[in-house]
C-alpha cells in the first residue's frame, strides 16, 4: 500500500502554543490565570470565567479513562498499523480533563480502564509536528 | 393550548425517496422529489408553500435552491440548520414554532443525503488537502488515526460497559430486533433476519462495536409538512400532533471533554420533555429512538427511563422493545437498517404509525410517539401525538 502520511493539524492562533510547547518537548495546556482551571481544547480565553488564559506544562501522568481497538481501516497514515489502541487519558492535573491518545507500544490485550499511563513524545510523519502519545506506565 | 407544548401544530403530509447505496442524483433532484411527495400527500400544492427548513453538514442543496425545484417562488420561512443528525428534532421544533408565531404557515421540512455514495460521516473526510489537515478540536485527535463517530463511539461504549457490565450481546439485542421489525418494511435497505450468531460473527469496526452495530449509509430524502392544526383539520390525511420537545447541546459538542459517557444529550432532554409533554415513558407507544449505533439506542433508552442503567440489552431479549411488549423501538428497522436518513425517516415513520398506515408493522393503537435526534453530547426529541 502507497505511504499515505497521517492527517496533519490545522494550527489556529488558539492552539499554536499547544504545538509549540510539544516542538520544545513538553506537554502544554492552557490553564486560566484566575481561576486556574486547565482548559483543552483552547480558546482564546477561559471557557469559565473569561480571563486570560496561558500554556502550562502538565505532568505528563494519567489513568485510562476509556480505550477503543481501531480495527476498521479509516484514518489515512494508520491504515497499514491495524488493530491499534486509541485510549482517552484522564490526566492527572484536573479531574475531567482528558486528551485521546494512541497508546504505543501496547497490544489491545494488554490494555484495561484504570491502568496508568505516562507521556511520551513523537514525532508525527508527513511535517514538522510532534504529538504526545501515552504508553502503559511500568 | 398549553406554553410549553406545540398542541396546536401538526404535521399533514409525508414523503421520500428510495433509499438505496448509490442515488446517481442530486441532493436537490432528492429532496426535490421528497418534498413535493409530502405536500402531494398532505393534500396541497407547492403555492400553499410558504417555509423551508433543513438541516444539513454542508452536504446538501440549501432550502431556497429546493424551494425553486419545487415551483415556490416566494419564501416567508427560509430555514437552514447546520449540523447532522442532532438537529433533526431541532428542524421540526423550530418549523413549528414558526407556524405557530405566524413568520409561515406551513413550512415543508426536508433532508436529502448522498450518505453512502457522497460524504460519508464514518470516512476520515477529504477536504482535498494532501496530506489530510484537520482543524478545530479534530486537530488534536486525528494526527492520532482518530477522528470518526464510530471511533468516538466505541469510546463512549467501552466506558458504559466498564461501568455497567454492559455486553456486547445486549448491543446486539438491539440491532437483531430492528432488523426484525426493518423485515416487515420494503423501504429498508436491510432486511435479512439475523440472529445473534450472525451478529457476532460481523467484522469488529472499533472494538466494541462491530459492523452491524454501526448505521446503515444510504442515499436518499425524507420530507415532512408542518402547519397550524386548525388547517391540518380541513386536510385529507388524519393529523399528527407535535405535542411537546426539548433539546440539549452540550460541552461544546466535545466527544472528549463530556463529563460521563455513560450518559448523553438525552440526560438533560430527557426531564424537560418529560416535563412539558405532561407524561412519562410509559406513555409511550413507540419510539424512534436516533440510532447511528446500537449504543446510542442503550444509553438514550437509559436516560429517557424506559429502562435501568445496564438494562437494555434484557429489555430487548425479553420482547419489550417490540410489538406486544412496553413500547416498539424503531418499529421500521431504524437508522440501523431502514438507512441513514440522519433521523428525518424517524419523522416520517411516526406520522405513517400514528395515521395508522404502517401495515403488517403497525404498532397497534398506537397513539403516542416519542421521536429523538442526535447522540453524544447533542441532540433534542419530540412528543407526537394523535389529534384528540
Amino acid at each position: 500500500m502507497e505511504a499515505v502520511p497521517p492527517p496533519q493539524p490545522l494550527i489556529d492562533i488558539d492552539s499554536h502554543g499547544f504545538w509549540n510547547a510539544l516542538a520544545d518537548g513538553r506537554f502544554a495546556m492552557q490553564r486560566c490565570s484566575t481561576c486556574r482551571l486547565f482548559q483543552h481544547p483552547p480558546a482564546e480565553r477561559c471557557n469559565a470565567c473569561g480571563s486570560t488564559v496561558a500554556y502550562e506544562e502538565l505532568s505528563g501522568g494519567g489513568e485510562i479513562f476509556s480505550f477503543i481497538v481501531v480495527r476498521h481501516p479509516t484514518v489515512p497514515g494508520y491504515l497499514d498499523d491495524l488493530p491499534y489502541v486509541v485510549a482517552l487519558v484522564e490526566l492527572d492535573d484536573q479531574p475531567g480533563l482528558r486528551i485521546p491518545t494512541r497508546l504505543a507500544g501496547a497490544e489491545p490485550t494488554d490494555v484495561s480502564i484504570g491502568q496508568r499511563v505516562q507521556i511520551a513524545l513523537v514525532d508525527l510523519a508527513g511535517g514538522n509536528h510532534t504529538v504526545a502519545v501515552f504508553e502503559l506506565a511500568e | 393550548m398549553n406554553a410549553t407544548t406545540m398542541d396546536d401544530i401538526a404535521v399533514v403530509g409525508i414523503g421520500r425517496t428510495e433509499f438505496t447505496r448509490g442515488s446517481g442524483r442530486t441532493t436537490l433532484g432528492m429532496a426535490a422529489e421528497a418534498c413535493r411527495s409530502a405536500i402531494a400527500d398532505a393534500g396541497l400544492t407547492p403555492a400553499d408553500i410558504d417555509g423551508i427548513a433543513n438541516f444539513q453538514a454542508g452536504d446538501s442543496h440549501p432550502g431556497l435552491a429546493v424551494a425553486r425545484a419545487i415551483g415556490v417562488d416566494q419564501l416567508s420561512l427560509c430555514l437552514d440548520i447546520s449540523g447532522g443528525g442532532n438537529q433533526a428534532c431541532a428542524v421540526v421544533a423550530n418549523a413549528a414554532a414558526a407556524v405557530r408565531t405566524g413568520q409561515a404557515n406551513t413550512v415543508v421540512v426536508y433532508r436529502s443525503m448522498n450518505g453512502r455514495s457522497g460524504k460519508r460521516f464514518g470516512v476520515a473526510t477529504d477536504n482535498g488537502s494532501s496530506p489530510l489537515a484537520v482543524g478545530g478540536e479534530g486537530q488534536f485527535n486525528a494526527p492520532q488515526g482518530y477522528m470518526t463517530p464510530p471511533q468516538w463511539m466505541a469510546m463512549w461504549t467501552k466506558r458504559h460497559q466498564h461501568v455497567y457490565g454492559s455486553t456486547c450481546e445486549d448491543l446486539g439485542q438491539i440491532a437483531i430486533t430492528q432488523r426484525r421489525h426493518a423485515h416487515d418494511n420494503p423501504h429498508a435497505i436491510k432486511r435479512e433476519l439475523v440472529d445473534m450468531d450472525g451478529y457476532l460473527n460481523t467484522r469488529w469496526v472499533h472494538e466494541p462495536l462491530r459492523l452491524l452495530d454501526c448505521t446503515m449509509e444510504v442515499d436518499g430524502a425524507a420530507a415532512i409538512v408542518i402547519t397550524s392544526l386548525d388547517r391540518a383539520r380541513d386536510l385529507p390525511q388524519p393529523p399528527v400532533v407535535i405535542h411537546a420537545g426539548s433539546e440539549s447541546h452540550g460541552q461544546g459538542g466535545s466527544w472528549d471533554q463530556w463529563e460521563d459517557p455513560t450518559v448523553m444529550y438525552s440526560h438533560y432532554a430527557a426531564p424537560l420533555l418529560w416535563q412539558r409533554a405532561g407524561f412519562g415513558p410509559t406513555d409511550i407507544d413507540f419510539a424512534c429512538i436516533y440510532d447511528c449505533f446500537t449504543y446510542t439506542v442503550m444509553a438514550v433508552m437509559e436516560d429517557f427511563g424506559f429502562c435501568d442503567k445496564g438494562e437494555v440489552g434484557d429489555f430487548f431479549s425479553e420482547g419489550r422493545a417490540t410489538h406486544g411488549g412496553d413500547v416498539v423501538i424503531n418499529p421500521h428497522g431504524g437508522l440501523l437498517s431502514e438507512g441513514y436518513i440522519h433521523g428525518m425517516n424517524h419523522h416520517y415513520e411516526a406520522v405513517h404509525q400514528l395515521r395508522h398506515h404502517a401495515g403488517n408493522r403497525q404498532v397497534e393503537g398506537a397513539e403516542t410517539a416519542l421521536v429523538t435526534a442526535g447522540a453524544g453530547p447533542y441532540g433534542g426529541a419530540l412528543v407526537y401525538t394523535v389529534d384528540a
